[in-house]
């Protein structure tokens, strides 16, 4: 059974014990949106170190996609998103 | 009461091989390691319940099984805590350790550490690479071990060393061959330090193999050449390419760049093998030598602690002529590699988290302080706390980035509700 | 600030009774706001400054601070009345250009959670208003509608609407631009060389800078110089900032200061373990969160517990924060006076030796006006504001003994 979950609103699947990052990529999802005057949010370093990868987590602090395990349900969505009716 | 264990940060090679050899010492030990499976960036496994396994070398695949046993059988001593991040040190010598599954903090009375964290891979920077769509190549080499897939689309990788001909033939064994590798160094202008590589009977029958590979699938691989820029173009990048003197592009979905690996040190406490908790460095961490060096220093640093703490071991001068070998081979790269700096265009971000570019840097003083090239610059001041930007800084500035005393923490970004949870087991 | 006026005293007779064809040289000892603000003002009224510190601009409390330009936040008294005539001056000076684009005015809310902090807020509205500051009550529901997410344990509030946000370290950067006196960075001062009882210049490591006169703005470094190691002490202020809550501009409309840090500030509260709680939403979008209030502590360690203790705090008056993430923490060290005043003034033994430290944890409000202050007074001219509250007069007598 596939698992999703949301990403500005939108599902994307992933399976069991895969990252954030690799079900984003798998989706096409490569941009992870515009948080400041800098370019899109990217999974660059893969290991937690550059931050680039960083979403928000709907009634959390944000996480690294690339560290963080996939989980059923999880609202993310683009930095900074407190507040903001994607999430 | 309990032991005070040792902890040991990073569940890589060089972690692995400390913790299992201080557990089989006898010594408990706690191994913390940032994702859900030990392994590191080398030994990055398929994701449980993904059978799709990515070819990688038989002696990479042999030394992970070994060590993996060998943590088996002292598993008893050993309290193992995935998804944990090394915080840094506080003030008061607390080692913060970032529990994420449970959402909090904490920390442990302990006897020792070893941190062993890993290298984080060097870019030299072009106008466009802090676009998305422009990955390392070990990050994209852990998103291939991970999930057996390759990247879609057009790839074109580029920078420099050993890791871009693997991450080439990775690929293409996987289903999608890069168009291009682009190797910014000569080595042909090196044949002294190239005679003596061929002599490293292991990484160069894995190079073979990449080699082979990367002919079948006909992927050219072009030394001397380097991205020059690269912009926004549809779905994916316009990226400019130098081979000699002649300038092309090529359109990619996908770029992969890469110059080399320095040791992690980033807010890591200095290694103080004398101190009342010792703490000492093992693996790419310490001396950025790679996989196989990093499971000999993690034992090295592992019988080093335990002559430090009085104890019987059986420390090997095995491991020092390794990690020599490794040492020789790493400097003949190098040698082989080496390329002159290039000064960016002024426009070219260096630190992306805070968006400053290289116009900014040459703005600050000589002379300026940490302080002054944190506050003033919002150099290093961003969510990666320099890690990228910092080395980039001291080889624009040629001088290495002036330190913060006392060292900062948290060395990452912590979840405020988890370090509010706090919870130590002091005795106050 | 006019220069001009200041021109008689510069050539000619100055204050000190020299003689002189040449512009007054003047050694400024402190490179923070204070320091840069003296330095900006004398430069600007002709003097020739060397500018001196021990490590670089803003390296002390000026860079490790909220950027409170409160008044809210001030003991009643002298203080209070000061704070008013300090923040009129980053007001008057972001007008005229001299601060444009980096002072912000932003209301302070003063804020209890228990019964008696609403007494202690209460009370300290009555000081504020009677100071001549506007006060505004508000009750909760309006307060959640300003600040929503505030956290249930709120029970009332003061705004006081007038008061405004600056970073000591840009402003410091601005001065030294805008008076372009070149800074002479890890240049620690060891002594003021002192000649027939008046100061002829200082002493940085073997080599004697001559100057005609010398301000002393070095915060707690100060103590050495003046021999007020009696009556300087370090106070540590452990802080935290965060990521972004909005791509740009303050996630909240207003800095939320709790009636904690009022009770430190009055004298109620003086125990080393207290949190004096602010949250200050900076102009990046993110949040800098403070502080403890460490007596005799001069270190710069940062310590998990307290920074815990503190971010406790900060979630109970406002939860929204558990969205957030930590990217640093850092300690400052405030320089306070025994009597809880700050040090402005002539020196009472040494001719030509200016005091302008002892800020406390005031020194981004009051720093740009006392430094100009002390250059007024460094040169013969009168403060625009009434300075004898902070005169070092008041210990003079201390240091007779020392």
């Amino acid at each position: 059974m596939t698992s999703y979950f949301s990403w500005n609103g939108n599902p994307v699947a992933f399976q069991p014990g895969e990252t954030i990052a690799a079900a984003l990529l798998r989706a096409g999802i490569i941009d992870l949106g515009q948080p400041l005057n800098t370019p899109g949010g990217r999974v660059f370093c893969g290991i937690g170190a550059c931050q680039g990868c960083v979403v928000a987590v709907a009634d959390a602090a944000p996480v690294e996609a690339c560290l963080t395990p996939a989980r059923d349900g999880l609202r993310l969505g683009s930095l900074p998103a407190v507040g903001a009716d994607h999430v | 009461m309990c032991e005070a264990p040792i902890l040991v940060v990073g569940g890589g090679p060089a972690g692995a091989s400390a913790a299992a050899s201080l557990a089989e010492a006898g010594l408990p030990v706690l191994l913390i390691e940032q994702r859900d499976q030990l392994g590191g960036a080398i030994h990055r496994l398929p994701a449980p319940g993904n059978a799709s396994h990515i070819w990688r070398p038989a002696r990479h695949r042999r030394n992970w099984a070994r060590l993996t046993a060998r943590l088996q059988a002292a598993a008893g001593r050993i309290e193992t805590h995935t998804q944990t991040v090394f915080l840094g040190v506080d003030g008061q010598d607390r080692f913060l350790l970032d529990d994420r599954s449970k959402g909090l903090v904490f920390t442990r009375r302990l006897r020792a550490a070893i941190i062993a964290v890993g290298a984080v891979e060097t870019i030299r920077p072009f106008s466009g690479w802090e676009l998305p769509g422009v990955m390392t190549a070990g990050g994209a080499q852990v998103l291939l071990k991970e999930t057996g897939r390759p990247l879609e689309g057009p790839i074109l990788i580029a920078g420099s060393g050993p890791l871009l001909p693997a991450i080439a033939a990775q690929l293409a064994k996987a289903g999608n061959p890069p168009v291009a590798v682009l190797e910014r160094g000569r080595p042909w202008n090196a044949p002294g330090a190239l005679a003596r590589l061929a002599l490293s009977w292991a990484p160069m029958s894995e190079a073979a193999t990449y080699a082979a590979t990367l002919a079948r699938s006909r992927v050219p691989y072009r030394c001397g050449a380097t991205v020059t820029q690269a912009e926004p173009d549809g779905d994916g990048l316009k990226v400019g390419i130098r081979i000699g003197e002649v300038q092309e592009f090529l359109h990619v979905r996908h770029l992969l760049i890469h110059d080399g690996i320095e040791p992690n040190r980033t807010g890591i406490p200095f290694p103080e093998p004398d101190a009342d908790v010792p703490v000492l460095l093992a693996g790419d961490g310490r001396e950025a030598l790679g996989a196989d060096a990093a499971i000999l220093d993690g034992h090295r640093a592992a019988m080093q602690l335990l002559t430090r703490l009085g104890r019987a071991n059986r420390a090997a001068a095995s491991d020092e002529r390794g990690l020599q070998r490794a040492r020789d081979f790493q400097a003949n790269l190098a040698r082989a590699l080496h390329s002159e700096p290039v000064v960016p265009a002024p426009e070219t971000v260096i630190c992306r988290c805070e968006g400053r570019i290289y116009a900014d840097l040459a703005t600050l003083a000589e002379d300026a302080s940490a302080r002054e090239i944190r506050l003033m610059g919002r150099f290093g001041l961003g969510a990666c706390q320099g890690r990228f930007c910092g080395p980039m800084i001291a080889a624009l500035r040629g001088q290495p980035l002036p330190v913060t005393t006392p060292p900062r923490w948290p060395l990452r970004p912590v979840s405020v509700a988890a370090l509010a949870r706090l919870t130590t087991d002091e005795t106050e | 600030m006019k220069p001009k006026r200041f021109g008689p005293s510069l050539y000619g007779t100055n204050r000190f009774g020299m003689a002189s064809s040449s512009p007054l040289h003047v050694a400024v000892i402190g490179t923070g706001i204070v320091g840069a603000s003296a330095a900006h003002f004398l430069a600007a009224a002709g003097a020739r400054v060397t500018l001196l510190d021990a490590s670089g601009p803003a390296a002390g409390a000026t860079g490790a601070s909220d950027g409170a330009v409160s008044v809210a936040s001030k003991r009643p008294g002298p203080m209070m009345d000061l704070a008013r005539h300090a923040r009129a001056f980053y007001v008057r000076n972001e007008r005229e250009g001299l601060f444009r684009g980096l002072f912000h005015r932003r209301s302070t809310f003063l804020i209890a959670r228990t019964a008696i902090e609403a007494d202690l807020v209460a009370q300290h509205g009555g000081d504020l208003a009677a100071a001549g500051e506007r006060v505004v009550e508000i009750d909760r529901a309006t307060l959640l509608k300003r600040i929503p997410g505030l956290g249930a344990s709120v029970c009332a509030a003061l705004e006081i609407p007038d008061d405004g946000h600056a970073l000591g370290y840009e402003i410091t950067e601005r001065l030294l631009q805008r008076s372009r006196v070149s800074v002479r960075r890890n240049a620690p001062v060891s002594e003021i060389v002192m000649r027939a009882g008046r100061a002829c210049g200082v002493a940085v490591r073997n080599e004697f800078l001559p100057a005609d006169a010398v301000l002393v703005a070095a915060g707690i470094g100060s103590a050495p110089l003046l021999g007020l190691g009696e009556i300087l002490l370090p106070r540590k202020g452990q802080m935290a900032v965060t990521d972004r809550a909005t791509a740009g501009g303050p996630a909240i409309d207003g800095h939320l200061m709790a009636a904690s840090y009022l009770a430190a500030k009055r004298g109620i509260v003086r125990d080393n373990s207290h949190i004096g709680l602010v949250i200050d939403p900076l102009m990046t979008g993110q949040f800098l969160i403070g502080g403890s209030r460490e007596d005799h502590r001069g270190d710069h360690t940062t310590d998990a517990v307290t920074i815990a203790a503190i971010l406790r705090e900060a979630l109970d008056l406002y939860p929204p924060l558990a969205g957030r993430r930590v990217l640093r923490s850092f300690a400052g060290v405030r320089t306070a006076s025994r009597d809880g005043l700050p040090i402005v003034g002539l020196h009472p033994h040494r001719t030509g030796v200016v005091i302008a430290t002892g800020f406390e944890g005031d020194g981004i409000c009051l720093g740009p006006f006392m430094g100009a202050s002390a250059a007024r007074l460094l040169l013969g001219e009168r403060p625009e504001a009434d300075l004898s509250a902070l005169s070092p007069q008041r210990f003079a007598r201390v240091e007779a003994h020392v």
